[in-house]
């Protein structure tokens, strides 16, 4: 009865023709897309964009977005191989995948040609290290520590604990109705309770492997990890805050603001918020020290994030001149300065006399401990394999479960030891 | 005659402590995120009468000086235009849908159906790899095009169904009269169907609003949305539950008036009333 017309699917067409229009204007040579996920470092990073461009006349397009965000993108952008991004917010933890996966391009030249390469902390950098190639430049690591309430510890006659059997007496004296003594992080993941467990881990001479890395057996069942997982359990289920087998950074850090807990043990940027005027109810009651060792000495985590360069990208050399200048002395010593955490990459930064003012203000030893921390802590805290991100979720899966109770330790590990031999074996 | 017996008042006092009941289950989430955005970091988990004094404005002065405000603009762009683009296709095809006898109208109908039914995981991974090729990556006219995608199928179905209402009578009268098509669409039929089309226009906005997913996957800084920029709160060892919590009640805000007035024609097009 009525006759159709083709207006509207012409008008369709019409927008799209015009749309697609200016894309051909878009390209410029000097332009730099860096994508990034948000930590105080990469914000500061983005505000200083101007600088870079002032220097080089590149223009640095920063995205600095949610780390889920951040997943999403990647994940699309590398299988799609959508050459969109120029520099990649590398975490060290990924390194291994992302190489093997072909996802990255070296930047051995750019490493090598640094004049002042050996200023870079010797043991993020080789971090990036993949079969003799550099795959990125650190400008992040943060290294595990321990805050405590003087306050409420002189209150209940114990001194800070020097070992993990010496935390348990510790919490035992200090726990109360109204404080917990000590909040960790419990929530499965391997960058959540498998960043903090391994501390217990190897202060008991714990391993993940037999030998690594020369012999990849998988060793978790061991005395040794029992003993430390079953330090951890009694650390949280008896002395720790309610609700504690779900707790993640967000919980564990309001919960030392708000004096729910007076301990911690984990990263910088972690205990760097307890002790922070701003954000912290206690801050002026909260001291650092190094973490606590065991029978095996101490083991601090260490978690570095880098800059790299997706494979295949089409400005390799300007993505090259950004990560040079993101992981200058003179950037990270900015951003030592603008932001609240002390978790540069370069050792001169920390003879800068703003930088030692600034952080001497929070705690006069506070620089000297990270060093002394980072220079415990083992490259390999976490091990660098491709197949880490997959063992690491199956092992913190497991070990939550037993702080939850809904296995016993010496089933968790087995369980975690089988899962790991599994994944070994693709 | 009212009843006013006991059992009657019972009855009613027991109904308005139900509605109460439900009343404080769905707002209290609502006061709590009022209350976050108003608290300072030190009493954010702290109860009220903890610290009754602890208030601050400083998360809704943080949320102003960041990117949020564009990514709110970013939002109403987006959403607004794809809209409109939905409603400037989609109400005419959908007339044509209902009033045009073709016999491929069920071939039709059950495309549009599909591509409503079909995940938006299963187009969003070729539509991206073809954005990247094409340039369309971060830019308003991709993430309306993507959006429009969502909303053109929403507005054809219920357009269509709202046109099937009106009486082919009232068409012919007017073709008979010497209108034109065009003439009688704008002048007899949308009138007759407005309800209907208030309601399309309402819930394919917000079906653009709330979009999370597009957005993650085919904007960046420049076009990102209200949706996305609030995960950026989340970052690297902190949340900003404060910013987050703003940042909730900016996204909000805005849809309430618009619901608020075209209340009465969701209710009716969702009723399925049409008066003549």
């Amino acid at each position: 009865m009525i006759k159709t017309t083709h207006g509207a699917l012409s008008a369709m067409l019409l927008l799209g023709s015009t749309a697609l229009a200016p894309i051909a204007a878009n390209a410029q040579d000097r332009e730099v897309n860096v994508l990034l996920f948000s930590m105080p470092s990469t914000r500061g990073l983005a505000a200083l964009a101007d600088d870079f461009e002032a220097e080089t006349g590149i223009t640095a397009n920063i995205d600095v977005v949610g780390q889920d965000v951040f997943e999403s993108r990647i994940t699309l952008s590398f299988t799609g191989g959508a050459r969109d991004i120029d520099v990649v917010h590398t975490p060290v933890i990924q390194v291994q995948r992302w190489v093997e996966a072909g996802w990255l391009e070296p930047v051995t030249d750019t490493v090598e040609g640094l004049e002042d390469k050996d200023d870079i902390l010797s043991g993020p950098l080789e971090a990036y290290q993949v079969n003799g190639d550099y795959y990125g430049l650190p400008f992040f690591a943060e290294t595990g520590l321990m805050a405590y309430r003087k306050d409420l510890l002189d209150a209940a006659g114990v001194e800070a604990p020097e070992t993990w059997d010496e935390m348990l007496e510790v919490a035992k004296a200090v726990d109360s109705d109204e404080t917990a003594a000590i909040a960790m992080r419990v929530a499965p993941g391997q960058g959540f309770n498998m960043f903090v467990f391994p501390m217990l881990m190897r202060a008991y001479g714990g391993k993940f492997f037999a030998d690594y890395p020369d012999d990849m057996t998988p060793a978790l069942d061991s005395p040794e990890n029992l003993e430390a997982l079953n330090t951890y359990i009694t650390l949280m289920n008896d002395y720790g805050p309610q609700g504690i087998g779900n707790f993640n950074f967000p919980e564990v850090v309001a919960a030392l603001q708000n004096g729910q807990a007076a301990m911690t043990v984990d990263g910088t940027s972690i205990v760097s918020q307890a002790v922070d005027p701003a954000a912290s109810q206690f801050a002026d009651e909260f001291v650092l020290a190094l973490p606590p060792g065991g029978p095996a000495g101490r083991s601090p985590a260490i978690a570095v994030h880098g800059l790299g360069i997706p494979a295949g990208s089409e400005n390799a050399e300007t993505a090259a001149e950004f990560i040079k200048w993101a992981t200058s002395t003179e950037t990270l010593t900015k951003l030592a300065i603008n932001e609240a955490f002390p978790d540069f990459t370069r050792a001169s930064v920390a003879e800068n006399a703003e930088v030692q003012a600034k952080y001497a203000e929070v705690q006069e030893d506070f620089l000297d401990l990270r060093i002394e921390a980072l220079n415990l802590a083992i490259g390999h805290y976490r091990p660098l394999i491709p197949t880490w991100p997959e063992i690491g979720a199956a092992i913190g899966e497991n070990v939550n479960a037993a702080v939850n109770g809904q296995m016993s330790p010496e089933e968790a590990l087995e369980a975690a030891q089988e899962e790991m031999e599994i994944i070994l074996s693709y | 005659m009212r009843d006013t017996s006991t059992a009657f008042r019972v009855k009613k006092a027991f109904g308005y402590a139900m509605m109460l009941t439900f009343l404080a289950f769905s707002l209290l989430p609502v006061i709590w995120v009022v209350l976050l955005s108003m608290r300072p970091p030190t009493a954010l988990f702290e109860p009220i009468w903890e610290s009754p004094g602890a208030w601050t404005l400083d998360n809704i002065r943080s949320i102003a000086r960041s990117d949020f405000p564009a990514a709110l603009l970013n939002s109403f762009i987006t959403a607004g235009s794809s809209t409109l683009l939905a409603m400037l296709i989609g109400v005419p095809g959908a007339f044509a849908l209902s009033k045009r006898r073709s016999s491929n109208k069920f071939f039709a109908s059950w495309l549009l159906l599909l591509l409503r039914m079909a995940p938006p995981v299963g187009f969003v991974i070729p539509l991206f790899l073809v954005y990247v090729r094409v340039g369309l990556i971060d830019t308003y006219v991709g993430l309306i095009f993507a959006y429009t995608s969502l909303t053109l199928p929403f507005v054809v179905w219920s357009m269509w169904t709202s046109f099937n209402q009106i009486p082919d009578e009232l068409i012919e009268a007017g073709l008979m009269d010497g209108a034109s098509l065009g003439r009688v669409l704008w002048r007899i039929v949308i009138p007759a169907a407005r309800p209907g089309l208030v309601a399309a226009g309402v819930l394919s906005f917000l079906l653009a609003w709330n979009d999370f997913f597009f957005s993650l996957i085919i904007t960046r800084s420049d076009t990102t949305t209200a949706p996305v920029a609030v995960m950026n709160f989340v970052s690297y060892a902190s949340v900003d539950w404060g910013a987050i919590a703003v940042a909730s009640i900016a996204l909000t805000l805005p849809i309430v008036p618009i619901i608020v007035l075209a209340n009465k024609y969701i209710v009716q097009s969702l009723g399925g009333a049409v008066k003549g």
